[in-house]
């Protein structure tokens, strides 16, 4: 059963303030939002790297942030100076964005609002399946010039 | 003060040894999940504990309730993601003596670390 656009909406807003606080908090640049929108084609939107978190408990689903290099760098270098990380530094970047937004939303939906550790990955791989009864809310955002997703799907 | 940093991301303990060098803090290691991080608790008993909780294999409340069996005079202080009140109770209740939300930056960890101080000395 698919959620209600309302229910939906509201958890939206949630992983949308938990991006901005994020953002704001670490970086003391904000992050800005485009307008998100239903996904209803088939194939996710991705950027070079990914990180996804798997969602469990009253909520069924997935998370992920998926940006290009240049965002992941950006960050790493204001978080602790390194000007050329290597690949498995952008993406233990983009798992742990994804960790940090999909947790902090347990303020306000709780402890039944599960969450896996980050699956990362570059590209896109082969064997990424995405269940068909998950609608799917893409939020495009804009932080310090680069763009990135947050891509929402829940049951 | 020996410091053990336990977190699953590397960037992220980076960042929170790059945060803590001002302090007079040995860090005698870094772990990057429950057992590994249990394993050096034993070896080295750190004063004081970073532990995330989210991490694959033995999650954080579960080291949490090996460190206070091996090491209960360890300070721990949970760093994590998980911003749920009965997630930090929980926390507390198993023995940690600390607790802060990711994001976290160097001013949330410098008054985390001073209040942990300042308890150190009143003890």
């Amino acid at each position: 059963m698919k959620t209600s656009k309302a229910d939906f909406d509201a958890t939206c807003n949630l992983f949308i303030n938990s991006v901005n606080n994020y953002f704001r908090h670490l970086t003391e640049i904000d992050s800005k939002l485009n307008v998100p929108y239903l996904k209803e084609s088939e194939g996710l939107v991705l950027k070079d790297y990914t990180g996804m978190i798997g969602i469990s408990g009253n909520r069924k689903g997935f998370v992920y942030i998926s940006a290009n290099r240049d965002m992941y760098e950006d960050l790493i270098k204001i978080f602790i100076g390194i000007e050329d990380p290597s690949d498995e530094d952008i993406l233990d970047m983009a798992g742990e964005i994804s960790n940090v937004v999909a947790g902090n939303v347990r303020a306000n939906l709780g402890a039944n609002f599960m969450i896996s550790v980050p699956v990362v990955f570059q590209g896109m791989p082969n064997q990424l399946k995405i269940p068909d009864d998950v609608s799917i809310y893409v939020i495009p955002i804009i932080w310090n010039s680069h763009e990135a997703y947050v891509v929402i799907g829940l049951q | 003060m020996r410091l053990l940093i336990v977190d699953d991301s590397s960037i992220m303990r980076r960042i929170i040894e790059k945060h803590l060098n001002e302090y007079e803090i040995e860090i005698i290691g870094m772990a990057a999940d429950g057992n590994e991080a249990v394993d050096l608790v034993k070896k080295k008993k750190p004063d004081v504990i970073t532990l995330d909780i989210t991490m694959p294999g033995m999650d954080g409340l579960a080291c949490l309730d090996e460190i206070m069996k091996i090491h209960p005079k360890a300070k721990v202080m949970i760093i994590t993601a998980l911003a749920d009140k009965l997630t930090g109770l929980r926390a507390l209740d198993k023995g940690a003596r600390g607790f802060l939300y990711k994001p976290v930056n160097a001013g949330d960890l410098a008054k985390a670390f001073d209040r942990l101080l300042k308890r150190n000395e009143n003890k």
